[in-house]
């Protein structure tokens, strides 16, 4: 059996060592899938999609106004013909509301998280087969998302909750905007994507309403768009088509903004814009602020790159509840 | 495996897993109260060290108490069945050390230089009777959590850098390691917290007793001995740590752990007392030098940004044992250990690092988990000034015009005032034309900062988009902590 020239091995040392190998691969192969950085090996920059959804004749926003920001939300969308109309049973959606800040929601830094719980639901009411709310917050993530109430009403609400720690971050083709940019991962794998902004003080771009929330889904280095601002939020809109725009105004930021902190400046509107152009319902919540639309630049460039109309007229004011 | 040692491993499991998951809910801003100091608070060290430098014993450090008295019933139960250092270092003398039964006689033969932690232990507490903590640098509870917050925690997924950790984590690797060839090295030889309890295990009322009559002099009990105590010679019962490995091991029943009357001459720890003297008058001398050789606690230094509700740097480096769970409990990773910016004796006690991570205005953390109170519990109202005094501060943020996009390079930004989470915001943007190269005009917002309103956060230095050295940056000066680190004249002295 032995042979001199060709010294083999028992079967029992033959298993135990292929069992130490495979255990050595396994191990390695665990360690590479927790460790390895996903963004180094990603080939190519994926593009942003288009989220909208071909709309008739119907008004382009819709305001609703009372003291209940859940039946404002609700009359505001049904104005648009309904949630029906933007969200497919199956479908799956992200809404993106502004939880920027470790603030109390009245403060009014960040969305009302009444706002976010009922569109929430009436995307789950709509057979929203996942409902995603998302933001990367420029403080502490745990913070904010307690201290708006964001977490704890749209979690309720039905939706999934996620904050920085547990969002990705990929190449995105971001054309007009600052070199090596990255995106939300979760944004370009939703069907629908519906942007929820509060409206706000800015001291560089005057507003930040819905297409300056966007910054909330770009990772590192956003902070240098800030050097072109009107041109970057423009940008921002010609890239992010979003489903649905949804202004709040339950309680806006008229003053040191966009983080606020003082009573004295939020104003108490109790309002909600459901819009399908997020040039219209910029210029809309930029009215609430004493602005006039027009004299804001990076307004004034979406409408010309043809994003949108900044025509207050063609808001359908629906009235007092 | 004898039942006896079965429960001691799971004891060993079951504090290892419980120290390790309160760093781990730490880390991750577990908004529970959990008592994520309950291992320090029972501290004997700590509380001896703290009471003698500071003289005071904080807050429930008063349960270590409780250990000493333990120790005074069962003996090192304490190194034995509970500290989790021991238990990394048994486990790694268990798995990686092969040894023939000669060589295991051979090293847990108890030798000389083990009384070296006596002669530590001597030193840090005169140390501390001179002003100096320094017991936080050895004692195994700081070490491990400070190893393990600086060595694994960043370099799990999503864990933040701390670049000035390396060297903790090294030392906790390195004892660990350590243990392959002399197993407890660290317990056995250095252990000040050890040394403390071997004092007073001396007087245990349960102890290990060899019955001669039964014993055959196998050594079989030395075989897997922890202490270094020897069993089976004449016993020391100050470095037994009450593994029961001999009591298991013994063939015969010779062994046994049971209550027995008092010893009439208890062993004291093997000490030469004219190296004892030494080590007294040496640390007596090294106290002042440390204090002295970092530039004195007096000067205020810019980089030195302690963490929101830190005591003044007396205060503070009295009572900080460096034991990494303030650094463990920010949450933006701003809490790093100090690696020069706190002078000698500041040596890995906490700093505030802005370009690593901001502090949240409104977030008390750090002060809530520190076991010694060298950072007060703060309100949040009482942090940020909201319950109408002034807000706690830990510095002053400066503009840097050499640097600043505004500034310097008349290009538009306003991050740090953007950020700004005061009320009114300390920053403020002057509004400036300016000619550009091109002889066009530009029109610009400069960023200012109102001392009077500034927190020193750090939010600015965070996120300003200039990088590495930031455009706006925070020292010291102005904290609240210091009163003579002052930089406005109506400022009210504290």
């Amino acid at each position: 059996m032995s042979d001199p020239e060709r010294p083999g091995i028992t079967r029992r040392e033959a298993v135990l060592r292929l069992a130490s190998t495979a255990a050595a691969a396994a191990a390695v192969g665990v360690g590479v899938a927790v460790f390895h950085d996903r963004r180094l090996v990603t080939a190519a920059a994926a593009a942003i999609p288009d989220w909208r959804v071909p709309i008739a004749s119907r008004p382009p926003a819709a305001a609703a106004r009372g003291a209940d920001p859940a039946a404002n939300v609700r009359r505001a969308v049904a104005a648009l013909g309904g949630v029906g109309r933007f969200v497919r049973p199956g479908e799956s959606v992200l809404i993106k509301p502004n939880v920027g800040w470790d603030r109390l929601p009245e403060q009014a830094a960040d969305t009302d998280p009444a706002v976010v719980a009922e569109l929430v639901r009436l995307c789950r009411d709509a057979g929203a087969r996942r409902v995603v709310v998302a933001d990367l917050s420029c403080n502490d993530p745990r913070r904010c998302f307690a201290s708006s109430g964001i977490a704890a009403a749209a979690g309720a609400a039905g939706a999934e909750v996620l904050d920085a720690r547990r969002l990705r971050l990929t190449p995105a083709a971001l054309a007009g905007l600052a070199q090596g940019l990255e995106v939300v991962e979760e944004l370009l794998q939703a069907d629908r994507v519906i942007n929820v902004p509060v409206v706000k003080h800015h001291s560089l771009s005057g507003v930040t309403i819905g297409m300056k929330n966007w910054f909330g889904v770009l990772g590192p280095g956003r902070n240098r768009l800030h050097q072109e601002i009107d041109r970057a939020v423009a940008e921002l809109g010609a890239t992010f088509r979003p489903t649905l725009t949804l202004v709040d105004a339950t309680r806006i930021l008229a003053a040191n903004g966009p983080v606020g902190g003082s009573l004295a400046d939020v104003r108490a509107v109790g309002a909600v814009l459901a819009a399908t152009d997020p040039v219209l319902a910029d210029a809309w919540g930029a009215s609430l602020l004493g602005r006039r639309p027009a004299t804001l630049g990076f307004i004034a460039q979406a409408e010309q790159r043809g994003l949108g109309r900044a025509d207050l007229a063609l808001v359908q004011e629906l009235g007092t509840a | 495996m004898r039942w006896t040692i079965r429960i001691r491993v799971l004891y060993q499991a079951f504090f290892l897993f419980v120290f390790v998951w309160l760093l781990d809910r730490l880390a991750a801003g577990d908004p529970r109260a959990f008592p994520y100091t309950v291992f320090h608070h029972g501290d004997p060290l700590s509380a001896t060290g703290t009471a003698l430098a500071a003289g005071t014993i904080p807050g429930a450090l008063a349960w270590s108490a409780a250990l000493i008295g333990l120790t005074l019933l069962l003996g090192r139960v304490f190194c034995g069945w509970v500290c989790p250092l021991g238990t990394l270092q048994q486990l790694a003398s268990f798995l990686f050390s092969g040894r023939s039964r000669r060589e295991s006689l051979l090293v847990n033969r108890h030798r000389r230089w083990y009384a070296l932690k006596y002669y530590a232990l001597a030193a840090l507490l005169v140390g501390a009777l001179a002003g100096t903590l320094q017991t936080g640098v050895l004692d195994p509870l700081s070490l491990t959590a400070r190893g393990l917050a600086s060595g694994v925690w960043p370099v799990l997924p999503g864990g933040r850098p701390v670049p000035g950790g390396w060297l903790a984590a090294l030392l906790l690797l390195g004892i660990v390691v350590a243990s392959r060839w002399i197993p407890r090295l660290f317990c056995r030889a250095f252990c000040p917290l050890g040394a403390l309890l071997g004092v007073f295990a001396r007087f245990a009322v349960f102890r290990i007793h060899r019955g001669d009559d039964a014993c055959n002099s196998c050594t079989l009990c030395a075989f897997a001995c922890q202490g270094a105590d020897e069993p089976l010679g004449r016993h020391r019962v100050g470095e037994c740590m009450v593994c029961l490995n001999c009591v298991s091991a013994c063939p015969e029943s010779a062994i046994g752990y049971r209550a027995l009357p008092p010893l009439p001459q208890p062993p004291p720890p093997d000490l030469s007392r004219r190296t004892l003297v030494g080590t007294v008058l040496t640390s007596l001398a090294v106290a002042p030098l440390l204090r002295a050789a970092g530039g004195g606690r007096a000067t205020a230094r810019a980089g030195l940004l302690r963490p929101p509700g830190a005591l003044a740097e007396n205060g503070f480096l009295e009572r900080c044992v460096k034991c990494s769970l303030c650094q463990q409990a920010c949450p933006t990773g701003a809490i790093q250990p100090a690696i020069a910016q706190a002078g000698v004796e500041g040596f890995w006690t906490p700093v505030i690092v802005p370009r690593r991570g901001w502090c949240e205005f409104a977030c008390t953390r750090c002060g809530e988990v520190c076991p010694t109170s060298a950072i007060t519990r703060l309100s949040a109202a009482r942090k940020t000034g909201y319950d109408g005094k002034p807000p706690v501060r830990i510095g002053t943020a400066f503009v840097d015009r050499g640097r600043c996009l505004p500034w310097a390079m008349q290009t538009p930004c306003i991050v740090c005032e953007e950020m700004c989470p005061t009320d009114p915001k300390a920053i403020w943007l002057e509004a400036a034309v300016e000619t550009a190269r091109d002889g066009s005009e530009r029109r610009l917002q400069r960023p200012r900062v109102e001392p009077a309103r500034c927190v020193g956060c750090g939010i600015c230095e965070n996120k300003c988009p200039v990088g590495e050295d930031a455009a706006i940056r925070v020292t010291s000066v102005g904290e609240t902590r210091n009163p003579l680190n002052r930089l406005l004249a109506g400022e009210p002295p504290s």
